[in-house]
Formats: C-alpha cells, sequence, structure tokens
C-alpha cells in the first residue's frame, strides 16, 4: 500500500524543487518586477537583413549576435519621438552599468534620401557612442521594418526642412540569438527600459 | 511521523494546485505568434489606413481579390458573422476592427473595394476595405501575413484563404487556414485577447505572464 507513495511523492517533490529553481532563476514571471513592454514568446527567428553601414560597409543584422540588440526605426530630421526614444535608450543603457556593454542599440534610417549611413551614424552617436546608425536602399530598408511590424511613409505636408516621415515608433529587442522577444512602445521612461532590456539579458 | 505528514500535504496541495491549473484553466491566452506586418493602404473610401492606426484595437484581416469567384465569398462569410456577433455584444474594450485586403491594387480601385464592402454589409465604422501599392501587396501579405497568393496567367489567382488576428500591440494571436473557421471561435479567439488586454494589469499580469509559458494551457 506504502510502496507506492515514496516514488509518487519523490518525482513530485522533485518537480516542486525544479520549479523553485525555475523561479530563482528567473526563468518564471513569479517575484520579479514585471515587463513593460510585450513579449514574444517564443522568441521570433527574424530573417537576416543587410545593410549598410558609416563608411559603406554591409552590415547585418546577425553581425550583432551575442548581444542584446534594441532596434529602432527613426530619421535624423525627426522632430520629437526619435530624439526622445534614443535619449531614453541612452540613459536605460547607463542604467544597466557594466551589463549595459551587452546591450547594443540599432537606429536604421526610415529616410534613406536624406539620411546617408554617415549621417545616420553621426546622429545616434550623440545620443551614445556605441550606438548604430544603418542606412541601406528604400526597398531593403521597407523589408526589414515590415517584417518586424514597422512601417514608414513619407509624408507630402512639410516642416521648415521638408517633409516629415511617419513610421511606427516602437523598439524591437532581439536577444542573445538574434530572435525578437520584445517589443517597446512609445514613451517608456529610461528606467521601464532598463528593466526589460535586464530582463532579456537574463534569458 | 509527524514530519512526513506535513510534507505528504504539502505534496497533495502543489499537486492540486497544478491539476487545477491544467484542468480547469481559470486564464486562458492565445500565444504570441509574430509580428504583423506594418502597412499603409488606402481603403474603400480612399483614406489612409496604417497598421498604426489600428495600433490599440483588435483586429481581424482576411485576404482576397474582389475578382475571385465563389470560394472567396466563404471568408467573407466568416467576416460578415463575426461582424454580426460583434454588432450584438455590448460595446467591447479595446474596440475590435475587421479589414479585409485585396492583394489585387490593379483592379481593386477604392470604388471597386466600396462596392464589395456594401455588397457584403460591412458597417463601415466596423469593416474596412483596403489595398496598397502593388509593389508592397507581396512583402505585405505575403512575407508579412504570412498568406501565400500567385496569379495565374489569366489574371486570377491562387492563394490560401486565410484569417489573422491581431492584438492592440500588433501581434499575431491567432490564424485561421484550414478552411473558414465557424464565427463562433473566432468571436471566442476575440473575446480572450480583449480580456487579456483588460485584466492583464498588476498582479494579474503575473498570472496570465506565466499561462504564456504553459503550453497547455494555451486555447
Amino acid at each position: 500500500m506504502r510502496r507506492w507513495i515514496i516514488p509518487v511523492a519523490g518525482s513530485l517533490l522533485i518537480l516542486l524543487l525544479v520549479g523553485a529553481g525555475a523561479v530563482a532563476a528567473g526563468w518564471l514571471p513569479v517575484g520579479r518586477d514585471t515587463v513593460h513592454g510585450s513579449v514574444i514568446d517564443p522568441p521570433l527567428p527574424i530573417p537576416d537583413a543587410t545593410l549598410t553601414g558609416a563608411g559603406g560597409d554591409a552590415r547585418q543584422l546577425s553581425d550583432f549576435r551575442g548581444k542584446v540588440v534594441a532596434i529602432y526605426f527613426g530619421y535624423t530630421y525627426c522632430p520629437d519621438v526619435c530624439p526622445t526614444t534614443l535619449a531614453a535608450l541612452a540613459r536605460a543603457k547607463q542604467a544597466l552599468g557594466k551589463r549595459g556593454d551587452d546591450v547594443q542599440v540599432v537606429m536604421i534610417t526610415v529616410d534613406p534620401e536624406r539620411d546617408t549611413p554617415e549621417i545616420t551614424q553621426e546622429y545616434v552617436s550623440r545620443f551614445d557612442p556605441t550606438f548604430v546608425g544603418l542606412g541601406g536602399d528604400v526597398a531593403r530598408i521597407r523589408q526589414v521594418a515590415t517584417g518586424m511590424g514597422v512601417y514608414f511613409e513619407k509624408q507630402q505636408r512639410g516642416s521648415a526642412g521638408g517633409y516629415l516621415v511617419d513610421h511606427t515608433a516602437t523598439v524591437l529587442v532581439l536577444d542573445r540569438n538574434g530572435d525578437l522577444r520584445l517589443m517597446l512602445p512609445y514613451g517608456l521612461t529610461a528606467e521601464q527600459i532598463a528593466d526589460d532590456l535586464r530582463w532579456v539579458l537574463k534569458q | 511521523m509527524a514530519r512526513a505528514g506535513l510534507l505528504y500535504s504539502a505534496i497533495l496541495v502543489v499537486t492540486v494546485v497544478i491539476v487545477a491549473l491544467a484542468a480547469f484553466r481559470p486564464i486562458r491566452v492565445l500565444p504570441r505568434i509574430a509580428p504583423a506586418p506594418g502597412f499603409a493602404l488606402t481603403d474603400q473610401e480612399g483614406q489612409r489606413l496604417t497598421s498604426e492606426d489600428l495600433r490599440g484595437k483588435i483586429v481581424l484581416y482576411d485576404f482576397t481579390y474582389l475578382s475571385c469567384p465563389s470560394p472567396c465569398a466563404r471568408t467573407t462569410e466568416v467576416m460578415r458573422q463575426v461582424q454580426e456577433r460583434l454588432a450584438r455584444e455590448p460595446a467591447a474594450e479595446p474596440e475590435v476592427r475587421l479589414i479585409t485586403i485585396s492583394f489585387d491594387p490593379e483592379r481593386d480601385s477604392p470604388a471597386a473595394l466600396r462596392a464589395a464592402a456594401e455588397a457584403a454589409g460591412a458597417d463601415p465604422a466596423r469593416w474596412r476595405f483596403a489595398t496598397g501599392a502593388p509593389e508592397l501587396m507581396k512583402l505585405i501579405v505575403g512575407a508579412g501575413f504570412n498568406v501565400f497568393y500567385e496569379r495565374n496567367p489569366d489574371g486570377s489567382f491562387r492563394f490560401d484563404p486565410t484569417l489573422v488576428l491581431v492584438d492592440g500591440w500588433g501581434i499575431v494571436r491567432a490564424e485561421y487556414r484550414v478552411g473558414p473557421p465557424p464565427a463562433e471561435q473566432i468571436v471566442n479567439d476575440i473575446r480572450l485577447v480583449a480580456n487579456e488586454a483588460r485584466r492583464s494589469r498588476g498582479p494579474a499580469r503575473l498570472a496570465y505572464e506565466a499561462t504564456h509559458l504553459f503550453v497547455c494551457n494555451v486555447r
């Protein structure tokens, strides 16, 4: 009668220990800060894309594998949304301290007509010298953007400096394997972004 | 002996909780499949319709071309039934939109889209018909929504009739690919996504995120 209890209880105990271990290791969302962005689960492999870096060299998204990559689609004439987001990303990276070295922020221009890769790089460097700015031809950029749920479109209504470009302001976070893991809406604070990046770094 | 009793009751409690979670499914979620593509289309009134306009709303998409013979009518009929069921319910939060995308922009002008919308009984506030620049349709519909279509030499299309449900984040939560599913099932799925969007706050969010980890609780 008692003989079956021990293996059953033993295996349940093991299950319990594994569960507790998983919680302790941060695999389960128990006892940890809620993620502010939206988690893609399971992480979504995205097709690799070749874009152009400053200096005209071909850069692939897979070049950044091993780091957590925060991708932002913006442009240098962008009046408000882009500078706000890039400044928040820069502060979030600083807040991570040493662990911030494992985070790579990449801005891909949605206005390649005016933003050469050099201009894009120079622009993002002003926010943080480690940020990378990428450009390329518009068809290639649109392909990458569309697949990540990002749309952009040149607007006819102009500002003083010419035209504006409407674009999705979401930040996309790839995990160390280069898979899409997290989407951050526009408007998160630097602290919230830092929390979310910390979570992806732990994965 | 008392200690052993305590241990066994602890194990019993944990077991009951696990079994209850698996059996009663107090929280159900749809998986987060992939980001839906970003797009800028033109609708039946000639208005811009972008993926950003739909942020914060739950959207059911279907894909077609208007000169399609009868088989296409089946997904349109499902869309119509979903619209009807949603109209009968009290206004949902977040709002739900239906979008029919034509992958034949050369022939499907806004006027043709408007005629098709009227024929389908579409309520313009809820259900819009749209198409976009010809060179972008393959990127949006084919690569983005993962819907196969190909033009035949006679101008008709071969394609996989598909409906796609996208949440307010722009993330695909359900794909219906094998024949048109019953409207009932889609409306239930919409409810699940809406409930999650409404209730997934504070401590409840932890429970929802935990549920996403258990495959057995997915629908």
